[in-house]
């Protein structure tokens, strides 16, 4: 949610430029689209720069302050032709950060440039309306709140029961008046017949029935539900969000899960793996719903754990020689017994499952927990229903005319090759 | 009519006894002190706790036991910090590697999982001991030996390694100041960075010196070979392209000098019209000699006069001058003659193997080789065998200056002189300072005043020179488990030779001397763990041959054959223990030798007729076990072995008895310790090269000794369990004919004529013709029997080791079984002869020949397609696969054993215990009962609980694994990409493991062929697993 906001609307970076803007020198308006240097600055630039802070490179909230828009543009394109044309300041530049290449980026056109340029004099904030209307898919889904009518409707349902009692027992009251029987009220009607049925055989039987039956199923399913977890939701080391990472930024689930394609483990990511991005992105843009910086412009504990795990100094922006690693301790979620052998490449690579049939809309949850049961039965289940990706699998060539013979047209299923036998996961 | 039969619990009650009486009219058989516990009211009121105390304690702890195991554990799941590139979690890296422990070399490829090496499996790109033997397959597990030594040793404490390497250092310094002697003591090594180092040494210490032995000494032999070739070398056998092999007491199968030859010999044992014969005399029932076509037994000291006498007969033939030869009676002079006849035919591709270590049989069967014109063919000389290389002259030697008190400081590296040279232990402490490298604190390095613990070859680099030109390189595949240091590093220290570690040494060494900087073929070699020189050094060259023949005139060979006293003794060594180095491993303690199919344990072997003349029984008791009588054996030399069991074995030479090696260590470790007795101790001098001893004297002592055999049944009774044949039958009949065929299956009469089993039957088939079917073909003529499928099959499946007491209780858990018959003098058409009647015939028929035949026949879950074990389960725990297999749910079965009991094959293993987590009661198991020993474990297999049935599998966790790589790969499976662990290890190539419904593949072929036959096929099961006839080769 906070990093949703942020990407919205980013009133600190609007100040800052709001008070430099009248002290710029020779500060110029650049004309370009910022929603699309946004995008642009994300794919090829965020890696090494940041607006406010120095990075691998230079902070470049301020570029167009500094450098003229020609030079920018000829030094985006390809640094090493502008320094090989002998430009004294892009060879200072490149002395001071110690020979530092910067990537040549001769794909970008000049208005692409101009884009960028502009995104970095706003910070993006002309582009927050675009956000909103849903142009670059961090848009807030802020749902209305669910009407709920049905107490009121119940409430109702009841009143208008007790009137048409009460009328009822006035109408038998009347006609017994009428033909001179004593009248009854209600609560002695009801002490008669509620005696009635108690002591009728027939009653009790049924209730013993009834009752016997329901405990017996509680009972069966309470035994059921030993060992199931679902809906098992620990609490990790690091409140890690599969929510940012697979929802809203959409990082592949392999990026991380990279063994899932080719081992029975999916594989918890390695922490040098987090450092890939989290070397750049310390958290300390992070937003809370209110839209304030969560951690006050600092660090985020979080991704902090990282580092502690790994050994970065982020000030100096270096790992830390001879430092003690300490694993990041998760707790497991999805436990499948000994006895059951389960294969993520099988389903995966071959049967081309996506993650998300077992493990549930993971790209919408802050915290994972366990979405499906893990029985044998669903898994059986699974099985069944199925069908085998046979097309453009060699390893299914000869086989599947022979299946096709054997079953007819109907769907090659998992059982149909055997996904059914204890063999084949019990061993 | 109700009979009023009485019962009574024992004698005295029948006799009605006044105190049976009365006791029987007491429901207990004394009063319960209930009145004196509950008069006691002094102490009763005193106590704080009341009954409703109790009660609520009770209850609150039932529910709080009850509430707790209610609640999950919650599991960690822990990734890397910096993930290796090349390792993913999940799925197993090979390495190629070597192994050498002085004995026993191979080229393997280890498969580690996580960084745990799991299995050691054959390097197929070997061309030479690309083989694991049962040995090799087990060496694994050494490495998680949790009673390895694991940190230096200076005088029984533990210490630093500066300290100990100070101390070293110091004693060397000062014997070379003294002008003592320094010496390195070893078995063989034949890595050349060793050697080179050794130079180095010898380079700037006058009065260092390296002396190697072998554990059973092969002095003579080499001496023999320096006679003929002026090279102190052992020849290489090349068996593959011999037609007759003639073993002379020499138990090649089971080692030849250290070179593996069972993969040659096996492939050459399928039957052909050029299939290789092989003839065997020996004393002792080897596993070479239960292979042979024909068997002759001899005495030991029996084996120079056959030689010499088939030398004679060729020289005879050849031209050759005769040599003196001791004279052999009548018939043996028959038999020499004829074997000399059929050597003649095969000149220049038959080979003659002498056994033991001693100069005069191998003099002799070099001279035979070189006659028939071997030399170059069969028999290699160029590629000289570099893995048996010790000197015993050389130990006696450093024996004498031992005594003298010249030694400043002895080093032994990786040897165990105490035990091996029982003689020798008194004198290491003659030396100024013992110093030991070992792996475990053994019977050696106890002695020693500084211990260094060395590497489990799995953690160490060095490289082999195991032929000429020929090179193996041995990478490490886990960090050192504990603080030990390669013994390369720890010599370089003592001599101060610029501490270098083994990887350093070993790579400068390869870098500079043979590939010139080429760090490109030093990643080649590790990476294929071989290099062969033969293209850079130019293709070797037979060597000059020495006339050997000159020095054959001044052998002195005697027989005391006859007329001598007493019994004679060979020694030998078990397919199983080898040496005894890997004494300590309990899969190899288990494995069932594969003739006497006893266990944990060495004994003398005896001939049935020797046993009765002296009063020495096998008795088998009533829970199916093996007792024997235990006797005292005294040498000529005056040597004592005291209270040693025997087994009577068919095929032992009358006269002679055998006893193993590799047995009665006393300081190997919780599983080695104490299992047999000490062989080594009965030899002496000469007996050291020849392996055997005269003038033996044995006495029956009180006591039994109780044996673990998992298989007492020595005979077939009759049946063709093993079907077998001859090689003339094979080529000139047809395997069906009527009923009079060699291969014929049996025919049921029923009302639609004669049917076959699989034909007359009442079950629905399964339908196997689409997807994979994979089936197991075992070719008993290519069989050997040697174990190493039974050890692949414990390390692949987490099989449980169970301890003698469990095994002699017929518990024993093998998957994988090799089932030995004896041939019996009885038959049915004998029977007919001499009109012996059936009951007589049948009991005849339980006794083997003095010298029978044997055939080996492994087997496994038969994963029959029509199984009878899945009719009976109650809970469906065993139930049937579309891809031919039978499975086993563990976690289903509930323990009935009904399975078991319907099983025709007798293959499935009950979990009596548990085996695992257990360590109270199965110490020895650490493969599972420790935290170190675990990680040899599977991970892709279930570990077993008590009280359910398992059995094999066909390895279903590696026809998954290969399946899922084609799908992966989106590609057919290819042939032999799926393969059972046995299959693997099984070098002979007697067991093809394959999807039969793939027409191209092995396994199709093989269920094709006319030798096939299903094991119990009258039974109708219809197996997956099928065997093929043993032919034996008649000539």
């Amino acid at each position: 949610m906070n990093l949703r906001l942020s990407l919205r609307f980013q009133p600190i970076r609007v100040l800052i430029f709001a008070l430099l803007a009248p002290l710029a020198v020779w500060g110029y308006e650049v004309q370009g689209d910022d929603a699309n240097g946004k995008t642009l600055f994300n794919a090829n630039c965020a890696s090494c720069h940041k607006l406010d802070k120095k990075l691998v490179g230079p902070a470049l909230g301020d570029v167009t302050e500094r450098r003229t828009e020609e030079w920018l543009i000829s030094w985006i394109k390809d640094n090493a032709a502008l320094r090989a044309t002998g430009d004294a300041d892009a060879n200072a530049l490149f002395k001071e950060y110690n020979g530092l290449v910067m990537a040549a980026f001769p794909q970008l056109s000049d208005q692409d440039i101009k884009d960028i340029l502009k995104y970095t004099q706003t910070g993006g904030a002309a582009a927050a309306p675009v956000a909103t209307q849903g142009g670059d898919g961090a848009v807030a889904l802020v749902a209305e709140p669910k009407k709920d009518y049905s107490p009121m409707v119940l409430g109702g349902l009841l009143v208008l029961l007790v009137l048409l009692i009460a009328l009822l027992v006035k109408v038998k009251n009347t006609l017994k008046a009428v033909r001179g029987e004593p009248t009854t009220d209600l609560l002695s009607d009801a002490s008669y017949w509620t005696r009635a049925v108690v002591r009728s055989q027939k009653f009790i039987v049924l209730a013993t029935v009834v009752v016997s039956v329901f405990t017996l199923k509680e009972l069966y399913y309470g035994l059921m539900s030993i060992g199931v977890n679902e809906a098992y939701q620990p609490e990790q080391p690091i409140a890690f969000s599969h929510k940012v990472h697979a929802g809203i930024n959409k990082v592949d689930c392999n990026y991380c899960h990279s063994s899932a394609r080719v081992s029975k483990h999916s594989g918890i990511p390695s922490t040098n793996v987090c450092m890939n991005c989290h070397m750049y992105i310390d958290g300390s843009e992070i937003k809370n719903d209110a839209g304030e910086l969560k951690y006050a412009g600092e660090r985020s504990p979080e991704i902090a754990k990282i580092y502690a795990s790994v050994g970065w100094n982020p000030e100096e922006g270096k790992y830390i020689p001879d430092y003690e690693q300490k694993p990041v301790r998760w707790v497991r979620i999805h436990n499948l017994p000994d006895l059951a052998y389960f294969n993520h490449a099988q389903h995966v690579t071959a049967g081309q499952i996506e993650c998300q049939t077992c493990h549930g809309p993971i790209e919408e949850m802050e915290e994972v927990y366990q979405y499906s049961p893990l029985t044998m039965g669903w898994c059986i289940n699974c099985h069944r229903e199925t069908e085998v990706k046979t097309e453009s699998n060699g390893y299914y060539a000869g086989l599947h005319d022979q299946l096709k013979a054997k079953h007819g047209d109907g769907p090659i299923t998992v059982e149909a090759i055997g996904g059914l036998e204890c063999g084949k996961c019990h061993y | 009519m109700a009979e009023t039969k009485k019962y009574w619990k024992g004698l005295e009650e029948l006799s009605g006894s006044a105190a049976v009486q009365a006791l029987r009219e007491n429901e207990f058989a004394s009063e319960l002190p209930v009145d004196r516990f509950l008069s006691d009211d002094k102490n009763l009121n005193s106590s704080s706790t009341s009954r409703r105390d109790f009660l609520k304690f009770l209850g609150f702890s039932t529910a709080a036991a009850a509430l707790a195991a209610c609640e999950a554990p919650v599991v960690e799941s822990i990734p890397y910090v910096v993930k290796p590139d090349n390792l993913v979690p999940g799925i197993p890296s090979y390495y190629a590697s070597t192994y050498f422990d002085g004995s026993d070399f191979a080229s393997i490829l280890v498969k580690t999982r996580e960084g745990r090496p799991i299995k050691v499996d054959p390097n197929p790109q070997a061309l030479i001991n690309g083989s694991t033997n049962a040995r090799v397959q087990a060496s694994v597990l050494s490495l998680y030996d949790t009673q390895r030594l694991k940190r230096p040793v200076v005088g029984g404490a533990e210490t630093t390694w500066n300290a100990l390497d100070g101390k070293v250092s110091e004693a060397i310094r000062s014997a070379t100041a003294s002008g003592k002697s320094v010496v390195l003591l070893s078995s063989t090594v034949n890595s050349p960075s060793y050697l080179a180092m050794i130079e180095q040494i010898r380079g700037s210490y006058a009065n260092f010196r390296h002396v190697s032995y072998d554990a059973l000494s092969v002095s003579g032999k080499l001496d023999a070979c320096e006679k003929f070739t002026g090279l102190r070398a052992l020849p290489v056998y090349s068996i593959g392209d011999a037609n007759l092999v003639v073993g002379v007491d020499a138990d090649f199968l089971n080692e030849a000098n250290g070179q593996s030859l069972s993969g040659e010999y096996g492939k050459r044992r399928k039957p052909s019209a050029s299939m290789l014969r092989h003839v065997q005399f020996e004393s002792v029932m080897s596993l070479t000699g239960a292979n042979a076509d024909k068997r002759y037994r001899i005495l030991p000291s029996q084996r120079p006069a056959v030689l010499a006498g088939i030398y004679n007969a060729i020289a005879a033939k050849a031209g050759q001058e005769r040599i003196n030869a001791p004279t052999l009676d009548g018939d043996w002079n028959k038999v020499v003659a004829k074997t000399a006849d059929e050597l003649w035919i095969h000149r220049s591709s038959s080979l003659v193997l002498a056994g033991g270590g001693d100069y005069e049989s191998e003099m002799l069967a070099l001279g035979i080789n070189q006659m028939l014109g071997n030399f170059g063919k069969t028999v290699v000389l160029k590629y000289r065998n570099r893995l048996r290389t010790g000197d015993e002259t050389a130990l006696q030697g450093l024996a004498n200056d031992l005594k003298s008190g010249s030694v400043g400081v002895l080093i032994l590296d990786r040897c165990n002189p105490a035990y091996d040279r029982p003689a020798m232990a008194e004198l290491l402490s003659k030396a100024g300072m013992l110093v030991g490298i070992s792996n475990h604190l053994d019977e050696s390095a106890s002695l020693a005043t500084a211990v260094a613990p060395s590497h489990h070859y799995l953690e160490d680099w060095a490289d082999h020179q195991p032929f000429e030109g020929y090179f193996a390189m041995q990478q490490p595949v886990i960090r050192p488990l504990f603080d030990s240091r390669s013994s390369m590093e720890s010599i370089d220290r003592w001599f101060g030779l610029g501490s270098k570690s083994a990887l350093q040494r070993v790579k400068d060494h390869w870098i500079s001397t043979q590939f010139a900087g080429d760090s490109e073929a030093w990643n080649r070699f590790v990476h294929d763990g071989l290099y062969i020189a033969f293209d850079s050094i130019g293709q070797l060259s037979e060597p000059a041959l020495v006339d050997g023949m000159a020095s054959m005139k001044e052998l002195s060979l005697s027989s005391n054959s006859a007329g001598a006293k007493g019994l004679e003794l060979s020694v030998y060594s078990k397919a199983g223990m080898g040496t005894g180095r890997l004494a300590n491993n309990p899969w190899l303690q288990e494995l069932p030798d594969p003739i006497s199919r006893a266990s944990w344990d060495n004994y003398l072997t005896m001939s049935a007729s020797d046993a009765k003349e002296l009063g020495i029984e096998n008795t088998t008791q009533s829970n199916g076990a093996l007792n024997g009588t235990r006797v005292n054996i005294k040498t000529a030399e005056g040597q004592v072995l005291e209270s040693v069991p025997v087994l009577i074995q068919p095929g032992q030479a009358k006269g002679s008895v055998g006893l193993a090696i590799g047995y009665g260590r006393t300081k190997a470790g919780k599983v080695g310790d104490g299992v047999g007795v000490n062989a080594f101790a009965l030899l002496s001098g000469s007996s050291l090269n020849k392996h055997f001893m005269s003038g033996l004297s044995i006495e029956p002592v009180e006591g039994e000794h109780e044996f673990a055999c998992v298989q007492l049944h020595h005979t077939m009774m009759g049946r063709d369990i093993v079907r077998e044949t001859t090689l003339s039958d094979f080529l000139n009949r047809p395997a069906v004919d009527g009923g009079s065929g060699w291969n014929e299956r049996t025919q049921f009469e029923t009302y639609a004529g004669p049917l076959t089993a699989d034909k007359a039957n009442l079950w629905k088939d399964f339908d196997h013709s689409t997807g994979h079917f994979w089936n197991l073909s075992i070719d008993l003529s290519s069989c050997i029997g040697c174990g190493a499928c039974v050890v692949a099959c414990h390390a692949e499946n987490n099989v449980p080791v169970v301890g003698k007491e469990e095994v002699r209780k017929s518990r024993d858990m093998h998957w994988l079984r090799i089932d030995r018959y004896f041939s019996s003098d009885m038959n049915e058409s004998v029977a007919e002869e001499e009109g012996v009647s059936a009951i007589d015939m049948f009991r005849q028929m339980e006794d083997p020949s003095e010298n029978p035949q044997v055939v080996f026949q492994p087997v496994m879950c038969q994963h029959c397609n029509h199984a009878p074990c899945e009719t009976v389960c109650p809970v469906a725990a065993t139930s049937h696969s579309a891809e031919g297999l039978n499975h086993m749910a563990y976690n289903r079965c509930i323990g009935t054993r009904y399975c078991a009991n319907n099983c025709p094959y007798k293959v499935r293993r009950f979990n009596w215990f548990l085996y695992h987590e257990n360590q109270e009661q199965f110490d020895i198991n650490y493969a599972m009962n420790d935290d170190l020993g675990r990680m040899v474990l599977n991970p892709d297999v279930t570990v077993r609980s008590r009280g359910v049935m398992e059995k094999c599998s066909m390895c279903v966790q590696r026809t998954q694994y290969a399946k899922l790589e084609a799908k992966k790969a989106g590609r057919p499976l290819r042939d032999g990409e799926a393969n059972t662990a046995c299959a693997q290890a099984c070098d002979t190539g007697a067991l093809v493991f394959g999807d039969a419904n793939d027409p191209q593949s092995k396994i199709a072929l093989a269920k094709k062929d006319d030798r096939m036959y299903y094991l119990l096929d009258e039974v109708g099961t219809q197996p997956s697993v099928f065997y093929q006839v043993k032919v034996r080769n008649n000539a």
